[in-house]
């Protein structure tokens, strides 16, 4: 089990001796069951700090967003403060550190990694949770062992098994416990009873061609454009999307020439074709990248099962180059390695 | 010749697919000059873009070909072993594999992209890829899921 | 960008104007967004041709110009040359590539013109966001490094000295020469290999330009044409060359035996030896493998009677750091392996041998003085088999390709048998006879007619011994019958292939392997002694079987081309290489991982182009999720350009 107060300790004691300039981990919600992530910066504030199955964000991409504030204040001429974040991390959220680690994003000397466990279970889907009667009136959710989850609605606690309130990727996870990690709260669990790998994947690419067509173009129709995906995700730290000329990085460099000649790949319009180009795009741009956080799903509004995008890559990465995003930050990415042995049948 | 005896007759004004095939210059667009030496006939549905190296090749490229409206796409580079830049093609196998593997998951059909090596050799193998790639995709009709509708 | 666009469409004769209706592309193309002229005419490459582009550029003010023609492969050069008199830059000058690509391999006038005018389209939309670049110059280090010791290495040597270039040559084994010093007589003179070839060795051993390197390999190679460093690494020099007074005293003392490799394992030599009476550099050497003096203990008798003192068996292995300009890899053939011939009784029975022993068995120099005898009793043999294409052009289980030395030199062997046992019978087994070259058809025939070989067209099934006899089972198919021939020696004419450690210098150097890993050279037809990479050149075998006049050739072919490289003070280098966009660029160093040219390095975080190092490959485009990166005159916004110009309706 994690211990939160033993947690709750390690974080102040970073505080306290001033080792790190802030601690980014959960708290308790203001609305409904969630915990919600939060910056803490004092000592004392450590106490607030939660653990628990409500946990979702992939706090990751706080580091992200610290970097670029620290980038920004560099440009103001302000000295930054150098010392490291630190993070308090899931399995999920330390493949997504490693990972920026490995992209240079990150220096191993600016990120303490807090890792806590997910005790062989994992974090639940709201939705799952919120469909159920006593769901909705929830107001706490726990570990309860590696099959179940403790619900609180009011003053009762009901059991309810774990697979009916985990994350869909979360039945699928490999690696529940951090591997990275500068101090590991609660076990490593490597035996897992939930869903395999990618079954997920495997069973929507069974579908025939026309039926996988049909279940990808009402959702790319019904795709909003509204970027929360990208958003949310810690690997799409780019200044400037590819594939959105919203994001159009305009410096004090930048020449009229240039801002003509920015490609437009894809409209803006939220129409079928430019919504596919988007997504696949983000898709490839993401494989070898993505460690499966699921936030990108988790976020958006109008249910589009995106993760099964990523999950494909990831699961062709797996299986036909031995390759895991985040396993080791040290490896040369997915895309700019290659062996002798890959596929080569599919080629004429 | 390849091509006038596939389409029975009913269909005459069948949709004639429209493919955009990238080479490689050292290998594939070679290959195409020694099909152009030879004289070896094949059908004129593909347009070349030559490229340096397969491995330059960006997802966005075959992507933006068929948002454009291409029938097929096909890229084309040198042997494993054989590349002018020694690893491009290798770079290229596994990125373009991947970006298959997406297409064909959320229902482009599978005909649709298609890789090749083609080596500065091999004229015929040239003409040959094409007019396979044609015939598998004129079945197929018009591409119309990736296809900008504006 | 470029907004004064002109296009000229060539008939090619009728090359392209028979199926392509070139007025009618000119007319399309002239509508064209920023196209200001658009002319078609009969003869581009010819000199009105040319000056048409001339003049059109400065009537027009032109800053950009397709020429929809044949392969930029032929006239992209003529073209931007006459862009370059008119006024433009080269860069400003694209190929539209209508006849390779189009005309001649389409039959159906409109099909063919539609087409013409996207490839057309394409490049006008290419060339009208061409940046006028201009090439890249880079010193030039006035150098050359040589791999390989053998003819093809040591005739480049020569040459390279001769232009008073400095060399380096290296060589694996003890002593240059190569295979050919291995060789009795060459055909088809029939002059003694070694008596030719020794003072070329002595010519390389006395050359002050020249600095020999034996038991030396190279490790790594870095940097481009002009600019390669390099490292060697020398083996223990064990014996002092320098101190060696070749007395021979070492050798009578060593008590170890090992099959001798100068001698293809036709006899035995000892751990400290000298390969060859001629061996250059002319001094013992010590085979470490083999001797035990390494280990102090168990032995030292060659030191203790050494008097010149050139034994010292603590010397280690010496690495050298290089620069050179250019490099010329001549690393030569083995035979075919004889243990994957089974079926010719090859490595079962001692009398049947492959060509290259039996060229130490005529040799004067060889274990048998010149006598050829049977190794097994050093008996006489009567009747001789000589067994063409053995491994050679049998693709299903050897080698595919022909190895065009084996049928001159198993003449050569037939003939060379008659005239030491003048009563004894040759046969040949052979498929075709290539004889091609001066004097080769003649000699040939002057061994059926002169010396009575008899040869036998088609192939060998099987051999076996009985009876102290080779039994060879084959078919004459010229009288359709089964011929079997009780021999007393078989010789097997193993096919060539690319010496061991091609592949591993090909990989070293970043040069190509052809399918049959033979060295690739640049283009089969006007590149015959380039690699791939520029700088580095081919000579002899290692590039595909040949003779020595051929080996000669090419030697001094690719000492040619690099005395030209070398005499230049600068070199220039194409200017279309990659280039960071710096505000989307974020250092993830995925563009570093993917160069295969260690071009790109992190310079404050962000991704930076070594632009001499930059073949302009794109691997860094490809993999940039950024899109940060571009090579220059081929960006992914004229890549953009053209995917668009294809798919207009």
């Amino acid at each position: 089990m994690v211990n939160v107060d033993a947690l709750r300790g390690y974080a102040a004691d970073l505080l306290e001796k001033g080792q790190v300039r802030a601690v980014i981990g959960y708290r308790r919600g203001t609305a409904g069951v969630l915990a919600q992530p939060c910056t803490i910066d004092e000592a004392g504030e450590a106490e607030t700090l939660v653990w628990d199955p409500t946990c979702l964000n992939n706090l990751a991409r706080y580091l992200v967003e610290d970097r670029q504030q620290q980038a920004a204040a560099q440009t103001r001429n302000k000295t930054p403060d150098g010392r490291p974040v630190a993070i308090v991390a899931k399995g999920c959220d330390s493949r997504a550190v490693a990972v920026l680690l490995q992209e240079n994003y990150l220096k191993r000397e600016d990120v303490v990694i807090i890792g806590v466990s997910c005790e062989g279970s994992g974090v639940i889907d709201p939705r799952k949770l919120a469909a159920r009667p006593e769901g909705r009136w929830a107001s706490r959710v726990d570990f309860a062992g590696a099959d179940a989850f403790k619900v609180t609605v009011g003053g009762d606690e009901t059991l309810i098994p774990a697979r009916d309130l985990l994350a869909d990727r979360c039945l699928e996870c490999r690696a529940a416990a951090p591997a990275l990690n500068d101090v590991l709260f609660g076990e490593v669990v490597t035996e897992r009873g939930l869903d395999e790998p990618f079954r997920a994947v495997k069973a929507a690419q069974g579908a025939t061609e026309d039926a996988r067509w049909a279940t990808w173009e009402h959702h790319f129709d019904r795709c909003l454009r509204c970027f929360a995906c990208r958003a949310v995700c810690p690997m799409c730290y780019c200044p400037e999307c590819v594939v959105d000329s919203t994001t159009f990085v305009n410096t004090p460099g930048t020449t009229a020439e240039e801002k003509a000649t920015r490609i437009r790949w894809c409209e803006r319009s939220a129409s079928v074709s430019e919504s596919a180009l988007y997504h696949l795009t983000r898709a490839i741009h993401l494989a070898g990248r993505c460690i499966d956080c699921g936030e990108c799903e988790r976020v958006c509004p109008v249910n589009i099962p995106l993760r099964l995008l990523n999950t494909k890559l990831e699961m062709e990465a797996f299986e036909q180059f031995q390759y895991e995003a985040g396993r080791d930050f040290g490896q040369a990415s997915l895309l700019s390695s290659f062996r002798d042995e890959d596929p080569n049948s599919f080629i004429r | 010749m390849p091509n006038s005896s596939q389409s029975p007759a009913p269909e005459a004004q069948a949709h004639e697919p429209r493919v955009v095939a990238f080479l490689c210059k050292w290998c594939s667009s070679a290959g195409s000059d020694l099909a152009g030496v030879s004289r070896i006939q094949y059908s004129a549905n593909a347009t070349p873009i030559t490229i340096p190296c397969t491995g330059s090749m960006s997802p966005l490229y075959v992507l933006s070909a068929f948002n454009k409206g291409a029938d097929g796409v096909l890229v084309s580079g040198c042997h494993p072993g054989d590349c002018h830049y020694m690893e491009g093609n290798y770079l290229a196998r596994r990125k373009l594999y991947l970006v298959k593997q997406l297409l064909q998951f959320v229902g482009l059909e599978a005909e649709r992209f298609r890789m090749s090596w083609v080596s500065a050799a091999e004229g015929a193998k040239f003409a040959e890829v094409i007019d396979e790639f044609v015939g598998d995709l004129r079945p197929l009709g018009p591409q119309t899921r990736l296809k900008a509708k504006h | 960008m470029s907004k004064r666009t002109g296009v000229f469409v060539c008939h090619c004769g009728k090359n392209i104007a028979a199926t392509v209706d070139v007025k009618k592309v000119a007319r399309e193309l002239a509508k064209d967004d920023g196209v200001v002229f658009c002319e078609d005419y009969v003869y581009m490459c010819s000199d009105p041709g040319q000056g048409a582009v001339i003049d059109a550029i400065k009537e027009n003010d032109l800053d950009g110009m397709v020429i929809s023609c044949c392969s930029p492969t032929l006239h992209e050069k003529t073209f931007r040359d006459a862009s370059e008199l008119g006024g433009l830059s080269g860069f400003r000058c694209e190929i539209a590539n209508i006849r390779e690509q189009c005309s001649w391999v389409h039959k159906d006038p409109d099909e063919a013109t539609d087409k013409a005018i996207k490839i057309s389209r394409a490049a006008v939309r290419r060339v009208q966001r061409n940046e006028p670049l201009d090439p890249i110059g880079v010193p030039v280090t006035r150098r050359a490094l040589v791999v390989g010791g053998g003819i093809a290495g040591i005739q480049t040597a020569l040459d390279l000295a001769d232009a008073g270039l400095d060399v380096i040559l290296v060589e694996k084994q003890s002593t240059i020469g190569g295979n050919m010093l291995k060789l009795s007589e060459t055909f088809p003179t029939l002059d003694c290999s070694q008596c030719i070839l020794s003072p070329k060795m002595v010519a390389v051993s006395k050359n002050p330009r020249i600095r020999l390197l034996t038991e030396s390999e190279v490790e790594s190679v870095s940097g481009f044409v002009g600019n390669f460093r390099v490292r060697i690494k020398k083996k223990a020099q064990y014996v002092d060359p320098e101190l060696c007074k070749l007395c021979d005293d070492c050798s009578q003392v060593c008590p170890v035996a090992v099959p001798n490799e100068y001698d293809e394992g036709l006899t035995n030599r000892r751990a400290i030896f000298i390969p060859f009476a001629q061996a250059i550099p002319a001094s013992f050497t010590l085979d470490e493998a083999a001797c035990l003096g390494l280990k102090p203990v168990v032995c030292g008798k060659c030191e203790e009677v050494c008097e010149a003192g050139a034994i010292d068996f603590d010397k280690r292995p010496t690495v050298f750091e290089e620069e050179v300009g250019a490099i010329v890899v001549a690393t030569g053939y083995d035979l075919y392996g004889m243990d994957k011939l089974g079926e010719y009784g090859a490595g079962r029975y001692a009398d049947v041998l492959d060509g290259l022993q039996f060229e130490r068995l005529c040799s004067a120099s060889g274990a048998t003085e010149g006598h050829i005898l049977r190794p097994s009793d050093h008996k006489v043999p009567k009747e001789i088999v000589f067994i063409q294409c053995s491994g050679s052009r049998d693709p299903e289980n050897h080698c595919a390709w022909c190895s065009k030395i084996c049928c001159m030199y198993t003449a050569k062997h037939a003939t060379l048998y008659k005239h030491h046992v003048p009563d004894g019978q040759a046969y040949v087994f052979y498929i075709d006879i290539r004889s091609g070259g001066k004097g080769y058809e003649e000699f040939v025939q002057r061994s059926m007619e002169k010396d009575g070989v008899i040869y036998l067209r088609g192939r060998v099934s099987r051999v076996y011994e009985q009876g102290g006899k080779l039994r060879v089972l084959g078919v004459d198919t010229l009288s359709g019958r089964n011929v079997e021939i009780a021999a007393d020696m078989v010789v097997l004419a193993q096919a060539m292939e690319p010496s061991k450690g091609t592949a591993e210098i090909a990989k070293t150097l970043k040069i190509g392997l052809g399918k049959d890993g033979f060295l690739a050279e640049a283009h089969p037809k006007l590149k015959p002694v380039e690699s791939v990479t520029a700088g580095i050149y081919l000579a002899g075998a290692a590039q595909g079987p040949k003779d020595i006049p051929e080996t000669v050739a090419q030697a001094s072919a690719a000492a040619s081309k690099v005395i030209a490289l070398l005499s230049k003070e600068e070199l220039h280098h194409s200017p279309t290489v990659a280039k960071v966009r710096d505000p989307y660029c974020t250092g993830c160093a995925m563009c570093v991982d993917a160069c295969p040219y260690e071009a790109i390095g992190l310079v404050g975080g962000k991704a930076a182009v070594n632009e001499v190092l930059c073949q302009g490959c794109g691997s860094c485009v490809g993999v940039c999720v950024r899109a940060a990166i571009d090579v220059k005159n081929v960006s992914q916004l004229q890549i953009h350009e053209m995917i668009s110009a294809v798919l207009a309706a």
